[in-house]
């Protein structure tokens, strides 16, 4: 596990990136001690084979007025797995907080497997805490559309698996991303 | 904020008007739990050999098992042999057919109507359990013209024996959980509905659970039966005195919806919650579950939870058939000192299955209120949809709102999605009412109905006009 403490006014921003062929387990801890500490954590993750992929991030509000954004966005395929267990809590005194939570699947093949565990824990009131998690398939209407305007329908795909990782994907590597993407139509 | 402060006083004292006591002569069984108990309570009840064998195979289960702990609840310890198993008013000799006048009094207090009349606009059909028995089932021959069975339990082994065999534990087995067992072994009485093929049932059936006795538990059982292109709406609500004692109700609902068969079942759970300072209240640990068997069936929950000083309960669907669907809306308020973990579980099986699931959470006082939820989409679900929206409302900065959903697919063509927020009434809200001219009390309850308006209007007419008064009293006033 690795842990982080991000202090009053402190900012701290983290990305991970696991592309095919890589079977990872990310455990995080990020406590937020000091007043106005700010968290932002992406995650982007493609599986195509038989890839083991967890994530467990734990994020702790122990101040007052802290503001944590995390987006989590990935592609199984193959038979790979994934797991998202990602909790937030809000300690007592952590009024003003600020956490948001969201991570979104597509599922490619019938033996991949996605569970997902967004967990809030609030033992403050005055807060705004919201999750969201969805486990789908690429949209048929999207691709339709595309396809009635002579885009192939690998390309399709393509595109729309690019633009659902497009807010995740970090600037230096969409390259990479692109490529494995690719890979996995 | 003073003002505001004494508000949440004010409501947060409000009292529990279901409180008190009825004075019936009662029979208990010695308190305790063996296996001579159980068949104590299967001689009172003059069961069939192979009911008493079912229940003593479910102790043996139980006593090898361990009290759930997962749940985000502080669950006292249980001492199971300090509880009476079976209580029973006694019947008059003089005037056995009749209704003991004082328990008809008991439940005309309670607004629950024994004698067949006429209520609101809507019939309703009753079935009165007080502590272990059930004490009175309203309108049965109506029923029984269209060829529906409406009864105790206890009846429907004894009138009904082929029915009950053929569906008793078939969706919650008897080793299922800890209290699932529990309840197999010792269970009391409860409703059994049967309603026949193609079968429209022209009034919505109703089950009154009463706990009177001290030192009681209560351990009802339900089952209910739609076969094909039936439809049925089902109510269920309940209280308790107010002591100082913890009272166990363990509860076991089971719902076999066939081909085509339509079941909607509602929930206004009142048990008392404890007092203020969190002593005594009932201990609500219930195993629901409804299975949709066949294709097109179609099973919708709807539950109001204010009472109880601890909520263990999760109704659940298993989508078996293809083209099934089903729902689960949920208010679910706490207050002082009271716990709630409570969700449901939607099982994908069969293909183009779809699921619904509003829970709303409402948390005042020092409560904790959690919500916890399964999605599954099993790897034949193909095409099966699920939505889940899971909001917290905190009232008061020492209460706790959690939200722990569970999404798990199998099934590539399957969509799910859940989205939970947490917030409190915001004071642009508060300030917005108040400047209209509607004070700070009226405002919180115009906006916590508001909230829980989706789920609320689900409600049959009875119950929600009930529901919505529960909140005010519950918890009205909630300023934060």
């Amino acid at each position: 596990m690795t842990k982080y403490v991000v202090g009053a006014g402190e900012k701290l921003e983290l990305t991970f990136v696991v592309l095919p062929g890589e079977s990872r387990d990310i455990d995080v801890a990020i406590d937020l001690v000091g007043e106005g500490a700010e968290v932002s954590l992406k995650g982007l993750y493609l599986c195509g084979g038989d890839e083991r992929v967890n994530f467990r991030i734990l994020m702790h509000h122990r101040a007052p007025g802290c503001v944590s954004r995390q987006l989590f966005n990935g592609i199984a395929a193959g038979s790979s797995r994934v797991t998202f267990d990602g909790r937030i809590i809000v300690a007592p005194d952590a009024q003003k907080t600020e956490a948001y939570q969201e991570n979104h699947n597509i599922v490619l093949t019938d033996s991949a497997h996605v569970e997902t565990m967004p967990q809030l824990e609030i033992y403050a009131d005055d807060v705004k805490c919201s999750h969201g998690a969805t486990v789908g398939r690429l949209d048929e209407e999207s691709l339709f559309y595309m396809r009635t305007r002579g885009v192939p329908e690998k390309d399709a795909k393509v595109l729309q698996m690019l633009s659902f990782l497009s807010p995740v994907t970090p600037e230096g590597d969409r390259d990479r991303v692109e490529k494995a993407v690719l890979q996995l139509v | 904020m003073d003002n505001s402060d004494n508000i949440i006083q004010e409501f947060t004292s409000g009292e529990y008007k279901e409180g008190f006591v009825t004075d019936v002569e009662q029979e208990f069984v010695p308190k305790g739990l063996n296996e001579d108990i159980i068949r104590t309570i299967s001689r009172l009840k003059e069961e069939p050999e192979w009911l008493l064998e079912f229940r003593l195979d479910a102790f043996r289960k139980w006593q090898k098992m361990e009290m759930p702990r997962w749940a985000h609840l502080d669950l006292p310890e249980i001492d199971f042999q300090d509880i009476i198993y079976y209580a029973a008013p006694k019947k008059d000799k003089d005037r056995p057919k009749e209704i003991d006048p004082k328990l008809a009094e008991t439940f005309e207090k309670l607004g629950i109507p024994l004698k067949e009349r006429d209520v609101l606009a809507g019939v309703v059909a009753v079935d009165a359990v007080f502590d272990s028995v059930s004490v009175t089932t309203t309108f049965r021959k109506t029923l029984a013209e269209k060829g529906i069975i409406f009864c105790s339990f206890s009846e429907a082994v004894k009138e009904h024996p082929d029915l009950v065999r053929k569906y008793l534990a078939t969706v919650v087995p008897s080793g299922d959980n800890y209290f699932a067992a529990l309840n197999s072994a010792v269970f009391s009485d409860g409703s059994f509905c049967y309603i026949p093929k193609g079968v429209r049932c022209p009034m919505d059936l109703s089950s009154y659970f009463r706990i009177n006795a001290r030192g009681t538990g209560q351990f009802e059982r339900t089952l209910i039966v739609a076969d094909e292109g039936s439809y049925v709406s089902y109510m269920e609500g309940c209280t308790a005195p107010m002591r100082d004692e913890q009272q166990l109700h363990a509860a076991v609902v089971e719902i076999i919806v066939e081909k085509d068969a339509d079941v909607k079942y509602s929930t206004v759970q009142n048990w008392y919650p404890g007092d203020a300072e969190g002593k005594g209240g009932i201990l609500n640990l219930v195993t629901k579950r409804g299975i949709c068997k066949g294709d097109g069936a179609h099973l919708s929950w709807t539950q109001v939870e204010t009472g109880s000083a601890i909520t263990w309960k999760y109704p659940s669907t298993i989508l078996k058939g293809n083209n099934t669907a089903s729902e689960f809306y949920s208010v679910a308020v706490t207050n002082n000192y009271q716990q709630a973990d409570t969700g449901t579980k939607m099982v994908h099986i069969g293909r183009n299955t779809k699921s619904r699931i509003v829970s709303k959470g409402i948390s005042a006082g020092r409560s904790q209120n959690s919500y916890r939820g399964l999605v599954r989409m099993n790897a034949g679900a193909q095409n099966a949809r699920n939505y889940s929206q899971c909001d917290s409302l905190l009232i008061g900065s020492k209460c706790g709102a959690h939200t722990f959903p569970v999404i798990r697919s199998d099934n590539p063509t399957a969509i799910v999605e859940h989205e939970a927020t947490t917030s409190k009434i915001s004071e642009d809200q508060l300030f917005y009412c108040n400047q209209r001219g509607i004070g700070p009390e009226e405002a919180v309850g115009l906006i916590v109905n508001g909230y829980a308006r989706e789920v609320l209007s689900r409600l049959p007419m009875e119950f929600a006009v009930e529901a919505q008064k529960l909140l005010q009293v519950s918890l009205e006033g909630s300023v934060g």
